[in-house]
């Protein structure tokens, strides 16, 4: 009889240390409300960061349930304003950033506006690339989210991080434009292998280029969509 | 006041030990390499530390802190999402590992208080 090995590297290995740090974090934030008895604002940051780290562990396991359901073709592709998405991550998000010590810039330098996409995808997409930044930043550095005009007719949404590279059987993964599986990233809890993950296969479901670019100060993950035919008739 | 190294590369975690350990004086480093750095200009009375951080783990850090002989005998204390079995942790000399998931902060500070009382 063959033995079984637990493969280290599997998804669901890496999916749950991923929900195991936002999980741990949450716990320990209530128990510690004991200590801020007589101090409002205490309680009320740690219960805004309680509520920030749930949303975010919440978040990732409903772009799981998509996943799991990307085959019933329940997500619509339609014209969708990147940049619209992008605001509403990034105000998603500012809080999460700043309770983990980073900021999160934008950058829109797109001139056509639309693109075909399925709105809550594409927000999961933006959103996993921009946790993946919030983990991998450098010190003091701020992230970036950018729209940008491509000259093949597409529209580049991209999120840019300073920290260090990414390493390269990840770097060779994404370039054929696919994650196969939840991989994770330098060996650490809260990494973003699961978010990579997700994004992959949301911009496959999408037909949009999925992929990376690694600069000598960090790496711009990127999702390229098709400008939506819309814009003509507006 | 006592001063602790709190090593640790998920940022989100910062907050929770200023106010578990408020009545000590804190720094924080968010990799190994710099904590290492800093305690060459300054020798803390305790660390604490996870393991998984970006760049080298921290049973490189304190390894690499243990080859030093001012810096030998600092006690430190392991706060990860690893588990870390008993033994290991002795191998590395640690006063204990404490599982991020189960512990509780009234434990972190009996645990600090108690490794600091046994260091004085």
């Amino acid at each position: 009889m063959e033995s079984e090995v637990i493969d280290v590297n599997s998804g669901a290995l890496v999916v749950a240390h991923e929900l195991k740090a936002p999980l741990s974090l949450v716990r320990q934030l209530a128990l510690s409300l004991e200590l801020e008895s007589g101090n409002p604002d205490g309680v009320q940051r740690v219960g805004e960061q309680i509520v920030a780290t749930s949303e975010r562990a919440l978040r990732q396991v409903n772009d799981l349930l998509k996943v799991a359901r990307l085959d019933d073709a329940l997500f619509e592709l339609e014209p969708v304003n990147p940049r619209a998405i992008c605001d509403d991550v990034v105000n998603e998000l500012w809080q999460l950033f700043k309770f983990n010590r980073r900021e999160l810039r934008i950058d829109y330098r797109n001139r056509r506006y639309l693109v075909v996409a399925n709105r809550q995808l594409l927000h999961s997409v933006v959103y996993n690339f921009c946790l993946n930044a919030m983990n991998y930043g450098g010190e003091e550095l701020p992230s970036e989210v950018s729209v940008t005009d491509r000259r093949d007719g597409k529209i580049r949404v991209a999120v840019r991080d300073y920290g260090p590279a990414v390493p390269t059987r990840i770097w060779r993964e994404i370039k054929r434009g696919f994650v196969e599986k939840p991989v994770e990233i330098a060996m650490r809890p809260g990494s973003s292998g699961m978010g990579l993950y997700i994004a992959s296969r949301f911009a496959q479901y999408m037909q949009a280029d999925f992929g990376l670019i690694r600069h000598r100060d960090g790496t711009s993950f990127y999702i390229d969509l098709p400008v939506s035919r819309q814009l003509s008739f507006i | 006041m006592a001063r602790i190294f709190v090593i640790d590369d998920d940022r989100a975690w910062e907050d929770y030990y200023r106010r578990v350990l408020r009545d000590f004086e804190l720094d924080f480093f968010h990799d190994g390499v710099a904590a290492i750095a800093e305690m060459d200009e300054r020798r803390p009375d305790l660390i604490v530390l996870d393991i998984l951080l970006i760049g080298p783990t921290g049973f490189a850090v304190l390894n690499e802190m243990r080859s030093y002989s001012e810096l030998a005998d600092v006690p430190a204390i392991i706060v990860s999402s690893v588990e870390i079995r008993d033994e290991i942790a002795a191998q590395y000399g640690v006063v204990a590992a404490l599982d991020k998931s189960t512990m509780t902060p009234r434990g972190l500070q009996k645990v600090v208080d108690g490794a600091l009382k046994n260091a004085a």
